[in-house]
């Protein structure tokens, strides 16, 4: 079976029964258990959950960063590469995956000031991304502006060496002559000069995108320096500095304050249309989910639990934990309705359903049998024994 | 800072009122020939008056250079003090860094490398390192190289060596006898005073950079847990990278109180390692005068080593603010 | 509980010097009427004289029996141990709590006190100590004790303020019950798991400094049955004789390595316990 055939042309990811498991003193932690999704080019995937349900792990492991002590033990996760490729991207080698991350998938997270390392300023922190994927171009930058200052007149020392080197790390950029000639107090300074020029200018560009104001000044600066609005800004810069196909934001707004959190989702919906960038946006607020979606997959206890556009799944919430979420949200005049129960541990899941402890509608069949993800109707799976439905595989086209 | 170093002053002072004012007496005197009028002494400094007044007066001695009269050595105990300091020193110069050094390189290995052979290696390394009583390691390095192979001997130089330094042929700069040696552009001594620093150095490496190497493998792992790591990874930068320029760089953070302290202490005298190697510095000096109750001496040494701590802990806060922004910048 | 071949080593080399500890009057019967801690001698020469049958560590510098020594000085290193252990960290207990729980003035006076005492090298302040008293093992034990209780008190102290603010003692005071009380019964058991960790981890490092004191001089008395002692006793002897470096070996090696096992064995003993330990304060 060729890969083409298991991706479709207008599908840009697929996570097939992914497994990841925790290994820890307390015990195995089944994290993740035959998660499915899908993404299609340019739409934005909610996935909604609690903490615990999965969510940030299988995002961190689209990446292939699953943090320790968790191992994926099964699955695969398909992705449309830049050339048009399908990879899985559990299958690719760090070495492979170094080019994949920062250029083709890109990660916002929850705590911009978290991910930020303090040390370092945030044109220090941007300037590695644009580095790692874009350096070609740059030098090609680099060595325009040079040429037009020796067609100025200026062709003393410092510019020969600058583009004698960048001609070579065009060529070679890891090449061991060029490492040691960088090293060296004064020479390297004057090398990095032009580079680190042009760079910074594409930063400046790129903050300004970022609707981040005084942008030369910000370059500068160091994370603690700024607001969480303004860190998280950077970070959306990070990641979309080298115009990924597939942006995966982990709550991106949930430690913001609230005015701050609707200026970042309004720059993000922007920015993703100008760059045309799939995203799956990850968020516990279904608030948020309606506002950004295309389709939303709900998230339990490491399951994916219904899949819908998200107009349908407000409307016509099939699972009774999706219910549940939705009769959740606090409104006014209402009374406040929470989900009894608490989310299960993970170490000793309920067997079949993950849910049915606190399912209103369990039957015998559900703590004995794990339900399957099944089409309802165009678009709407749910993995529920209350439905029959037609099994995924069995359709063609959209699979 | 400074109310600590006052309260350093103070607890000398305190263990000085311990002794009755004719011992308290020999504080003050420079030179044997003024023990003859001890009355006369007592009556000058007040020894008779009540405590604060006292404080004040041995304060004020103190801030002038006299600490007293080290009867153990027949010297003033700051000139004792000045002339074992830079053997201490040279000591120092050469332990420190080296344990430092590798400390934090083995510290960081071992939490990259978690839970691996290299780990548990480097684990039991330090655990003995660390239960290792100094003087014991020095006893059994000098049976090893000098009972048994003849090298490294103890003291600073071998006694020809030592008798070119005190002839007027070799100008003493510095009293450190490897960097006079390189300054006298005599290959022999240097090499000789080298020879006998590495046993001393040995011990003291051995022993110190467990507690280093065991600070920055947690400091480390802190660093490796956190989410900016991840994010760096997500940029697509290489393992080695991230771990390079971003893990160690925080790492070595909390790593240079601990270093900053050991520096310390390795200045303020090595007491038990001097004394076994009979390397005559400032430690060697304190624990001879203590087993001779040389009451100046001691004190004087356990004051020189309090305000050597407290300057220490100051430069380390400045350390600190120079090599992370957020306290630069507030 | 994550058992480690290392904690495992660690817990069998302090059973085995507990039990030498213990069975020291029958391993290495003292002599009737005479200090059990006096090692008997075997004459008076300064030349030592390799283990035998009837002296299997042989007899060291002065004719002290080195198998005896190292025995009763299993036994002198815990009673000397445990007991300036005990004493600080029951003043500990006491000023940190105390600054802990009322903090404000006495808080910052009291912490004022322990920063002072923590400029000064353990060592070297025990030094000027001992010299004040005048030298000796009772000397050496005070001196110990009133350098060591700030280690506790930091300790106490900061638990103290951590569990403070925690919701089972203000429903305590809230109910009526008195400070003593809440001290006592609420607050004191659980800032008890830390002190434990930090008293296991720490008898190593008192019982090193003790002999490091004995070696320079200012300790035991020569004949007592401290390994430090018998340790400075060995320094005329890493020569050997003429032809032969390692003929005193057992001089050197043998207080020197029941030493550092002790040592290595509470280190080992230490750092698992606070292993095992931690997730749990962790929890709480």
């Amino acid at each position: 079976m060729r890969m083409e055939e298991i991706l479709s042309p207008d599908e840009q990811l697929r996570v097939k029964d992914l497994i990841v498991r925790f290994y820890t003193y307390e015990g195995i932690v089944k994290a993740v258990e035959k998660a499915k999704l899908n993404l299609r080019r340019g739409e934005t995937l909610g996935i909604v959950g609690e903490t615990g349900s999965g969510k940030s792990v299988t995002a961190l492991t689209i990446l292939a960063l699953t943090p320790p002590p968790g191992r994926v033990e099964g699955g695969s996760i398909l992705f449309r590469r830049l050339n048009g490729s399908i990879d899985d991207i559990l299958k690719l080698s760090e070495e492979q995956l170094i080019r994949l991350r920062g250029k083709e998938i890109s990660m916002i997270f929850q705590e911009p000031n978290a991910a930020l390392d303090p040390l370092y300023t945030v044109g220090d922190q941007v300037a590695e991304a644009i580095l790692s994927h874009r350096l070609p171009e740059m030098l090609d930058r680099a060595i325009k502006s040079l040429r037009e200052d020796v067609k100025n007149g200026n062709e003393g020392f410092s510019t020969r060496l600058q583009l004698w080197a960048y001609n070579e790390m065009k060529k070679n950029p890891d090449a061991l002559k060029l490492r040691l000639v960088k090293r060296l107090p004064l020479i390297g300074r004057i090398i990095s000069k032009k580079l680190n020029q042009v760079v910074r200018e594409e930063i400046v560009e790129l903050l300004r995108l970022m609707e981040i104001p005084d942008p030369e000044r910000v370059v500068d600066s160091y994370p603690h320096e700024l607001s969480g609005g303004m860190q998280q800004r950077i970070v959306i810069a990070i990641a979309l500095a080298c115009s990924p196909l597939l942006l995966l934001a982990d709550e991106p707004t949930t430690s913001l304050d609230v005015t701050v959190q609707a200026q970042i989702l309004d720059l993000i919906m922007r920015l993703k249309e100008r760059f045309g960038t799939s995203i799956i946006y990850i968020t516990h607020d279904m608030g948020v989910i309606a506002e950004i979606s295309d389709r939303v997959a709900v998230m339990y206890a490491g399951n994916v639990v219904e899949v819908a556009p998200v107009k349908e799944l407000f409307k016509n919430p099939l699972h009774p934990y999706t219910k549940a979420l939705l009769e959740a949200i606090p409104r006014p005049g209402a009374t406040f309705k929470s989900i009894p129960g608490t989310v299960p541990n993970l170490v000793n899941p309920p067997p079949g359903c993950r849910f049915h402890p606190r399912c209103p509608y369990a039957m015998p069949r559900c703590r004995e049998e794990v339900p399957e993800l099944k089409r309802i109707s165009e678009e709407h799976y749910v993995a529920c024994h209350l439905y029959g439905g037609e099994d995924r595989g069995k359709h063609s086209g959209g699979n | 800072m400074i109310p600590v170093l006052i309260g350093v002053t103070l607890l000398i002072f305190a263990i000085t009122q311990l002794f009755d004012p004719y011992m308290r007496a020999s504080l003050y005197i420079r030179d044997p020939r003024q023990a003859k009028n001890i009355e006369g002494i007592i009556r000058k400094y007040g020894l008779d008056q009540p405590m604060y007044i006292q404080y004040f007066r041995w304060l004020d001695q103190v801030l002038h250079g006299n600490l007293g009269w080290s009867q153990s050595i027949h010297m003033p105990v700051l000139d004792a003090l000045l002339t074992h300091f830079p053997a201490t020193a040279e000591l120092a110069l050469y332990a420190a860094p080296l344990t430092i050094f590798i400390g934090t390189v083995l510290g960081k290995l071992a939490a990259v490398k978690k839970d691996t052979a290299v780990d548990h290696v480097t684990r039991i390394m330090a655990i003995v390192g660390w239960s290792l009583p100094s003087f014991w390691l020095g006893i059994m390095l000098l049976a090893v190289f000098y009972g048994g192979l003849g090298i490294f001997s103890p003291g600073r130089l071998s006694t020809w060596a030592e008798n070119l330094v005190l002839s007027g042929k070799f100008k003493v700069y510095t009293g450190l006898y490897t960097i006079d040696a390189i300054l006298n552009l005599n290959g022999a001594v240097l090499l000789d005073a080298l020879s006998h620093l590495v046993l001393p150095v040995t011990t003291l490496v051995i022993i110190n950079m467990a507690l280093l190497m065991r600070i920055m493998r947690s400091s480390m792992l802190e660093q490796l847990n956190k989410t900016y790591v991840i994010a760096a990874r997500a940029r697509g930068l290489k393992w080695k990278t991230v771990i390079d320029k971003h893990a160690t760089r925080n790492a070595l953070i909390s790593v240079v109180t601990i270093s900053g302290l050991l520096t310390a202490g390795m200045l303020s005298g090595m007491v038990i390692t001097e004394t076994v190697f009979e390397f005559k510095g400032i430690g060697y000096w304190a624990a001879h005068a203590a087993t001779q109750l040389d009451i100046p001496a001691v004190l004087g040494f356990a004051l020189f080593a309090g305000v050597v701590f407290v300057i220490a802990n100051l430069i380390v806060d400045i350390l600190y603010a120079y090599i992370d922004p957020r306290i630069r910048l507030g | 509980m994550r058992e480690t071949p290392l904690s495992i080593v660690g817990l069998a080399i302090v059973i085995f010097f507990t039990i030498v500890a213990i069975a020291a009057p029958v391993l290495a019967p003292p002599r009737p009427g005479r200090d059990p801690y006096m090692i008997p001698r075997y004459g008076y020469s300064p030349i030592p004289k390799p283990p035998s049958p009837e002296h299997p560590f042989g007899l060291t510098q002065g004719q002290y029996d080195l198998y005896y020594g190292v025995i009763w000085g299993t036994r002198a290193a815990y009673r000397i141990g445990v007991l300036i252990i005990a004493v600080s960290a029951l003043i500990g207990i006491v000023i940190g709590g105390v600054a802990g729980y009322y903090g404000g003035i006495i808080d910052e006076v009291l912490m004022r006190a322990t920063d002072i005492i923590f400029a000064f090298p353990g060592l070297i302040l025990a030094m000027a100590l001992v010299v004040a008293f005048g030298p000796g093992l009772d000397s050496v034990t005070l001196a110990m004790i009133l350098v060591w209780w700030p280690g506790y008190a930091r300790l106490i102290r900061g638990e103290f303020l951590r569990i403070k603010s925690e919701d089972f003692v203000e429903a305590a005071k809230a109910i009526g019950c008195s400070d003593l009380r809440v001290i006592v019964k609420h607050i004191l058991p659980n800032a008890i798991y830390p002190l434990l960790i930090m008293a296991s981890l720490d008898i190593g490092s008192v019982v090193l400094t003790v002999a490091a004191l004995s070696f320079l001089g200012l300790g035991a008395p020569e004949g007592y049955a401290d390994w430090g002692q018998l340790i400075s006793l060995s320094r005329n002897w890493i020569t050997g004789k003429p032809g032969d470096p390692f003929a005193y070996w057992y001089v050197y090696t043998i207080p020197g390595l029941f030493l550092f096992l002790f040592v290595m064995g509470w280190n080992l003993l230490g750092d698992a316990l606070r292993d095992v330990m931690d997730p749990m304060i962790r929890r709480r």
